[in-house]
């Protein structure tokens, strides 16, 4: 899969693209819109992303070049301003998703893949870790052949596990992909472990081994 | 008041003070010339009647008007005006009259003479001429007054126009303000003043709009390079320690990056920069917030009452209504006790939402203020962030503790 990185903060570009290498992806980067729009004209991507603020030219006007010269690429939006009007006009014009900075590397991977798969780039609609396998079209986990009964929740929240496998996310993270800034998480973190133990249970139910390992407390990897 | 009621009225009164004074004055003023001359006549006659009795002796009687006695000259009546009232004979009434009576000698005998005038007669004249005064006055007034109110008309409607344009100009709808010309130089120079002041308002505007876009971009870019690359160190292999102490790290930036969004939704709220365009139903917002609320509800073990007698309609941007529940909803859990109860009312009108929850010193006035909190892990902006919704929209929100810990949302009256 070929990425193309739009980015105008050079250490932003250069997190993002090792982690998206980790992630097996192939990398391209440009630093401003001269450079971005040179590469949108000579090569095909899967995805792009997007900052919409350039130094030397408007990223949304880069998103409608990219409508007409790529239209199988898929389009997320980086953006520092949390606007509502800029992500509705971002989506409006084509884009595929919009994130807003700061975000979770795992939440831009879980993002990505989404897109992939509306995009049907991906093949398969099955994501599968050993005897867990979760079908992303009919939004089911089968372990060892039972269904499992998961709340909407539930199953988000093991998808963004699945997809982030063998990473270790913070409470904060995981957090933000199942409730986006909807709540004010002033409280505690303590419904994680509830969604967590929940799921650890209908796992161990239909015979499944436990992958949801916790770090020093404070953060989570689900691995072998 | 309207101005121009305003105007007529002061005018009415006014002229109802002018009328009264140039009518009493005017009376007066005629009164006393009138009797003057009625004076003179009598004085004059006198002398015509001395005239005529000093050459042929004869001495006139004209009853009522003029009586003339012999007399023997030691009374010594001095010559005096007074009124009297006298029966008329014919019409068998009272008539009153203006009386002169003077002893005067005319070659050695002593006459009392008595001159009278008919006072109704001068009163009649007076009042007829204070009436004319008056008639006059009225109708001079009457026709400026039905001008001026037809000329105000038509000065003030473009007026009326340009006050009209001014009530709808809106910051956020981005559309110019267009006054129309007035001849008129006053008009004309407040239409400049308002042109003047509306275009420093929208580069105001624009500039702290852009101010705030500009802060969020320049704030979040660091946070987001620094967090980006503490997450990247998380997945090493790492001591205890250390890991704690990056992760402790990202939880503190995470903090820094919520409270700098949430200073920046103050401002832009105060801004105005949500437009409402329709209203929204509280009753659907709420429904769906408790149940996305549902696993952090199950996890505290709160009990959630909820009575909607009828559906809460307010016109307000359906992100901001969302965030106004969002946070009141987050407010109950947050400051909840395990095991506690929300409470929720809505009415058509009015929104209350009550939590049990552990006393505290916060009132009505302090609760809502920003960084107040009562909870040290909180950011304190979620319920400041509330007021200003409220106060930016026509709304009121209270607070108050009695035995639980209430909050009313309602519309302003």
């Amino acid at each position: 899969m070929k990425i193309l990185i739009i980015e105008d903060e050079i250490e932003l570009l250069i997190a993002i693209s090792n982690f998206l290498t980790k992630e097996k992806f192939i990398c391209e980067l440009a630093e401003n819109f001269r450079k971005a729009d040179e590469k949108l004209s000579i090569y095909e991507y899967d995805v792009v992303l997007l900052d919409i603020t350039l130094p030397d030219g408007n990223g949304l006007s880069l998103l409608q070049s990219i409508k007409k010269q790529q239209r199988r690429a898929g389009v997320i939006i980086i953006s520092a301003k949390n606007s509502l009007d800029d992500k509705i006009h971002g989506l409006d014009l084509g884009a595929d998703d919009y994130i807003t900075k700061p975000f979770h590397l795992s939440e831009l991977n879980s993002r990505i893949k989404a897109v992939l798969r509306r995009k049907k780039f991906d093949g398969s609609d099955i994501i599968r870790f050993n005897e867990i396998s979760l079908n992303t079209e009919s939004k089911t986990v089968i372990v060892k052949d039972k269904e499992l009964a998961l709340t909407k929740k539930e199953y988000d929240l093991l998808q963004f596990f699945l997809i982030n496998k063998n990473r270790v996310m913070t409470k904060e993270a995981i957090a933000e992909h199942l409730w986006e800034d909807n709540i004010d998480l002033a409280d505690s973190f303590d419904f994680i472990y509830t969604h967590l133990n929940n799921i650890r249970r209908k796992i161990k139910q239909a015979g499944g081994a436990d992958y949801i390992k916790t770090i020093y407390g404070m953060g989570y990897k689900f691995s072998q | 008041m309207k101005f121009l009621t305003r105007i007529n009225r002061n005018y009415l009164i006014l002229f109802a003070l002018i009328m009264a004074g140039v009518t009493v004055t005017g009376y007066s003023i005629l009164h006393v010339i009138i009797m003057r001359e009625a004076k003179e006549k009598l004085l004059s006659k006198e002398y015509l009647i001395e005239k005529q009795i000093g050459n042929t002796g004869e001495i006139p009687n004209l009853h009522p008007i003029i009586e003339v006695q012999k007399t023997a000259g030691n009374e010594l009546i001095k010559p005096s005006f007074r009124k009297v009232v006298i029966k008329n004979e014919l019409e068998n009434e009272n008539e009153t009259f203006l009386e002169y009576s003077n002893e005067i000698k005319i070659n050695d005998s002593y006459y009392l003479i008595k001159l009278r005038q008919s006072a109704f007669e001068n009163e009649d004249l007076v009042l007829i001429l204070a009436l004319t005064l008056f008639t006059l006055l009225a109708s001079a007034f009457i026709i400026s007054f039905f001008v001026t109110k037809r000329m105000n008309k038509t000065v003030w409607a473009d007026f009326e126009h340009n006050l009209h344009e001014i009530e709808s100009f809106s910051l956020s709808a981005n559309s110019n303000i267009s006054l129309i010309k007035s001849d008129t130089e006053e008009f004309e120079r407040l239409n400049r003043v308002v042109t003047e002041l509306t275009d420093k308002l929208k580069s105001d505007y624009l500039l702290q709009k852009e101010f705030t876009e500009n802060a969020s971009h320049e704030i979040q870019t660091p946070l987001s390079i620094a967090l980006l690359n503490l997450e990247e160190i998380l997945q090493h292999d790492l001591k205890e320690e250390t890991f704690q102490k990056a992760a402790t790290v990202i939880s503190a930036l995470k903090r820094l990056s919520g409270l700098n969004q949430s200073l920046i939704l103050l401002s832009k709220i105060e801004n105005k920069q949500f437009e409402a365009n329709r209203s929204v139903s509280l009753k659907e917002i709420i429904t769906r917030k408790l149940d996305e609320f549902s696993v952090l509800l199950e996890t505290k073990a709160l009990e959630v009452k909820v009575k909607i007698e009828q559906d809460f309609q307010i016109k307000l941007n359906e992100h901001l209504a969302e965030l106004l529940i969002n946070n009141l909803l987050s407010n109950a859990v947050n400051h909840n006790i395990r095991g506690g109860r929300i409470s929720i009312l809505m009415t058509g009108a009015s929104l209350k939402i009550c939590n049990t929850g552990e006393d505290n010193s916060l009132t009505n006035e302090t609760i809502f203020n920003r960084f107040v909190t009562g909870n040290p892990k909180s950011y304190g902006l979620g319920l400041a962030i509330v007021r200003k919704i409220c106060e930016t929209h026509d709304m009121e929100i209270n607070y108050y503790n009695d035995e639980l810990h209430c909050f009313v949302l309602r519309t302003k009256l």
